[in-house]
């Protein structure tokens, strides 16, 4: 009104992570390069600004049979928590979070006398990232053991930090970018927990999953990423 | 006075026996230490026996004189008050010296009377008790009692004597001891600061390296023993006639400072506007003015003094190094003891370093007459380095024992907490000691501006009031004002209240509806954001009024897009009608024109239809606005006018 800059108010306080979406993306019949293509080719058209790279690896280990019941635990990297290691230990229904620093994947390599790492399973979602207003886009190439498995689009609306909140507004972006594909409904991890505050590990949990269903896919598509 | 005992003092060959336990073996009182034992030998002396012999020497003298008496009437006959004249003179001449005595102790500079333990006039009473019951024993000892009284008064005045003479000999050693021992004054001095013997002399250390500085230069001094002789040759040389009058004990200890740390240091501060000083800082460790640097000044204060001297040098030089390492859009410039760096536009911060190393050069400092010294950035700069000390010595602990030293404790939790990337780049960011002082200059700066806005706005708009609260409680880069624009008189009908944060570069302002607003650091800005905040002020509480008068608002506009183009902000409007609906009032206010009040009449209550207008209905349309000329209203204020206005129509109608 007064042509004073109305600029947006930037937060001081060191933001908390925003509401985090993740999605797969069906690559149809073309090739995952190709669909990732497709998608930056979007993702640019709406006004969006490369920032740099991202990726989210999960390696699993699982406890010798002398330890009792099996367990798993998976050990998750994620780009955007560079100083962090995540891990879950899943011991029969019950899953455990935990985040550590970087030394926790010392601490794994000392205990591989009890818990072995799985063979041929790491698991890694890999690709640039976007940033577009208050949203910050990331297109992942998943590979499970270096073979090509799928795609995964991660949105993240930084603002907001309660899933409730904001996710009519993640859903109508969500549409805008994907089209068909766009999920329907929250995740299933996050449909527990729409009141609650969203940390960064509960986009560890939703990694893991998708990760879960893609080891588990047959074969993936056949296609080598390099 | 003849019955006094000899008494012989020896010390036991071994200590006393306390206990003998059962199996044989003697625990031993420990030994008394020196001072004990004087107090206990001191107890012990037989002042009697010294009186003694003056009491017979005066006897003998009362002897000769008696039998020259009478060997010599004619003298005695000449002098027959001699003797009474006599003892009246010493008398006189005792109380005389005990006057200069109780003068001089009086002083507390010379000469300190210490208690002294007085346990054999206790037994005194004791005896008097003893003759009492003698006495009440019978009357056939009467003799034996006026014997024993004589004893007692002869054992009294012989211990007050004693005592007496105690204290005179323990006040002339007190005067002999005006120069403090050497050794008590090395402890003094040990007390405080750090010394070391280096073979044959002792060093000692000003510097402020054990407290985490790492600043190059040493701060190294020697103490050496004073020499008598020039002691009491140096205060005539003195080149200071001002000085302080040689009345103080000399200290047996002398420190010798090297030359670059001698001398008086501060470091000013200057907030410069086209030649002009804004504010000004001066940093002195001391806190008051600059100390004379007379060569008799006691060491404490000198070791004070060159403390004060390597501190300010070691902030000046950090502050230099900054200025050159920091790469500003305008360059910071360090010419000789001067650090220049602008802080905003035409404005610079000029930090000098002011070391005068004699009392000559003292008339060359600038003069304390600057009253504008500002006490925030005089602090500031001290704290700054001392946290940087404080940093030094205090690392966090690593976290496992055996991980990195010197990642900050928020570093260590950056992990578990899963900071993400920017709060990481954050933590790796640190802010040097010039941009610190820059921040909080222009902080400073800025608050000045919008106090100075502020103040001049309230002081020209006098209809609606503006009054501004500060913020007591602050931070050196950020500070907060709310403002309130209310009518006075009218402070329960419409209030508009402002949150203005004072940042380092730029205010940000809250406005009633919840809307930011970000300037800059022009004043104009904020002056013309609370010019259209007193507009809509009017406004607002032109229509709020018109509510509790029961008129009707019909519409209201921030923004009005009609009229002649405002400079700044647009015009905003209102339309008010009264609760019959047959009078309408309009309201306009231009940030710089003012407000405009018009009124339009319905026509009269009776219609006679013309050709032109058949129906009474289209009367209601409302006439022409006709302006209403508030300058010849009555009322004290805008709202004050507004409710008469209002008031007159209703009653009309």
């Amino acid at each position: 009104m007064l042509g004073f800059q109305n600029q947006k108010n930037v937060c001081k306080i060191i933001c908390m992570m925003g509401v985090t979406i993740l999605t797969q993306f069906p690559t149809g019949n073309r090739t995952g390069p190709e669909t990732v293509e497709v998608l930056s080719k979007r993702i640019l058209a709406l006004g969006a600004a490369q920032q740099g790279q991202f990726l989210v690896d999960c390696d699993t280990y699982t406890s010798i049979p002398q330890l009792g019941p099996q367990r798993t635990v998976h050990v998750l990297h994620n780009s955007e928590q560079p100083a962090t290691v995540f891990s879950l230990l899943e011991s029969g229904n019950k899953t455990i979070p935990l985040a550590a620093d970087g030394l926790f994947d010392l601490l794994m390599m000392k205990m591989s006398s009890f818990y072995t790492p799985k063979k041929q399973t790491k698991a890694e979602s890999k690709g640039l990232r976007y940033e577009i207003g208050d949203f910050c886009v990331k297109l992942g190439t998943v590979t499970v053991s270096s073979n090509f498995k799928g795609i995964l689009v991660e949105v993240e609306y930084r603002p907001c930090v309660v899933p409730a909140m904001c996710w009519d507004l993640l859903k109508e972006f969500l549409q805008g970018l994907l089209g068909q594909s766009a999920p329907g409904n929250l995740p299933a991890y996050l449909q527990n927990r729409v009141q609650e505050i969203y940390s960064p590990i509960d986009t560890i949990h939703q990694y893991l999953e998708h990760f879960t269903l893609f080891r588990k896919s047959p074969g993936g598509m056949g296609l080598r990423t390099q | 006075m003849s019955y006094s005992v000899d008494i012989s003092v020896e010390a036991p060959i071994e200590n006393q026996i306390q206990e003998i336990t059962y199996d044989g073996t003697e625990i031993y009182q420990p030994p008394l230490t020196i001072s004990e034992s004087l107090a206990k030998y001191a107890q012990k002396i037989d002042f009697s026996r010294v009186s003694d012999v003056d009491v017979k020497k005066e006897e003998s003298n009362e002897d000769s004189k008696s039998d020259a008496d009478s060997k010599d009437a004619f003298q005695s006959s000449l002098w027959p008050w001699d003797g009474v004249r006599n003892k009246l003179r010493s008398a006189l001449q005792e109380v005389c010296v005990l006057a200069d005595v109780l003068a001089i102790a009086k002083e507390k500079r010379y000469l300190v009377l210490d208690p002294v333990q007085q346990e054999p006039l206790e037994t005194k009473p004791m005896v008097q008790i003893y003759a009492r019951k003698k006495a009440l024993a019978g009357n056939y000892i009467c003799n034996s009692l006026t014997f024993l009284k004589l004893c007692i008064v002869g054992a009294a005045n012989v211990l007050l004597a004693g005592a007496e003479k105690l204290k005179t000999s323990q006040n002339e050693a007190a005067r002999n001891r005006t120069t403090m021992d050497f050794h008590i004054e090395l402890l003094r001095l040990r007390q405080n600061w750090r010394l070391k013997k280096v073979s044959n002399t002792i060093i000692g250390d000003l510097s402020y390296r054990t407290a985490g500085s790492k600043y190059l230069q040493t701060g190294t001094f020697e103490v050496t023993k004073a020499e008598e002789e020039e002691k009491s040759s140096s205060p005539p040389s003195s080149p200071l006639p001002g000085g302080p009058a040689p009345v103080k004990p000399n200290s047996a200890l002398r420190v010798s400072i090297p030359s670059e740390l001698q001398g008086v240091a501060y470091i000013e501060v200057l907030c410069q506007k086209d030649q002009e000083d804004l504010c000004s800082a001066n940093i002195n460790l001391l806190g008051s003015g600059p100390p004379a640097t007379n060569p008799d000044m006691h060491w404490q204060q000198k070791l004070e003094a060159a403390q004060n001297v390597l501190f300010c040098k070691e902030l000046f030089n950090q502050l230099a190094k900054e200025a050159v390492q920091l790469q500003a859009p305008i360059p910071h410039m360090v010419v000789g003891n001067q650090i220049m760096a602008t802080v905003l536009p035409g404005i610079q911060l000029i930090i000098g370093l002011c070391h005068s190393t004699t009392g000559d050069k003292k008339q060359q400092n600038p003069a304390p007459s600057k009253s504008d010294h500002d006490h925030v950035l005089e602090h500031s700069l001290h704290q700054l380095l001392r946290e940087v000390h404080h940093k030094n010595t205090h690392i966090p602990f690593p976290h496992p024992a055996t991980g990195p030293l010197g990642p900050s404790k928020k570093r260590m939790i950056a992990g578990p907490m899963a900071a993400d990337r920017y709060e990481l780049l954050e933590m790796t960011k640190t802010e040097t000691l010039l941009e610190q002082i820059v921040k909080q200059a222009q902080h400073f700066i800025m608050r000045m501006r919008t106090e100075y806005v502020l103040d001049t706005i309230a002081k020209e708009i006098r209809d609606p009031l503006i009054s501004s609260h500060w913020n007591t409680l602050n931070s050196p880069t950020q500070s907060c004002v709310k403002i309130n624009i209310s009518t006075h008189g009218y402070d329960a009908v419409c209030r508009t209240p402002l949150v203005i944060h004072v940042g380092e570069k730029s205010l940000k302002c809250i406005c009633r509806d919840g809307k930011v607003m970000n300037m800059s650091y022009e004043p104009q800005e904020l002056r013309d954001l609370i010019m259209c905040h007193i507009n809509q002020h009017q406004i607002l509480a032109v229509q709020a009024l018109a509510k509790t008068m029961g008129w009707q608002a019909l519409g209201n506009s921030n923004h009005l897009g009609t009229g002649s183009v405002e400079p700044l902000g647009n015009a905003s409007s209102c339309l008010l009608s009264s609760p019959t609906g047959d009078r309408i009032i309009a309201v306009r206010c231009e940030p710089q024109a003012g407000t405009q009040v018009s009124v339009a009449h319905s026509p009269r209550s009776d219609f006679f239809p013309s050709r032109l207008v058949t129906e009474r209905k289209w009367e209601h349309l409302g006439g022409q606005f006709r302006d209403v000329r508030l300058d010849k209203m009555e009322g004290r204020n805008f709202l004050h006018k507004m409710e008469l206005l209002m008031a007159s129509l209703t009653s009309n109608s």
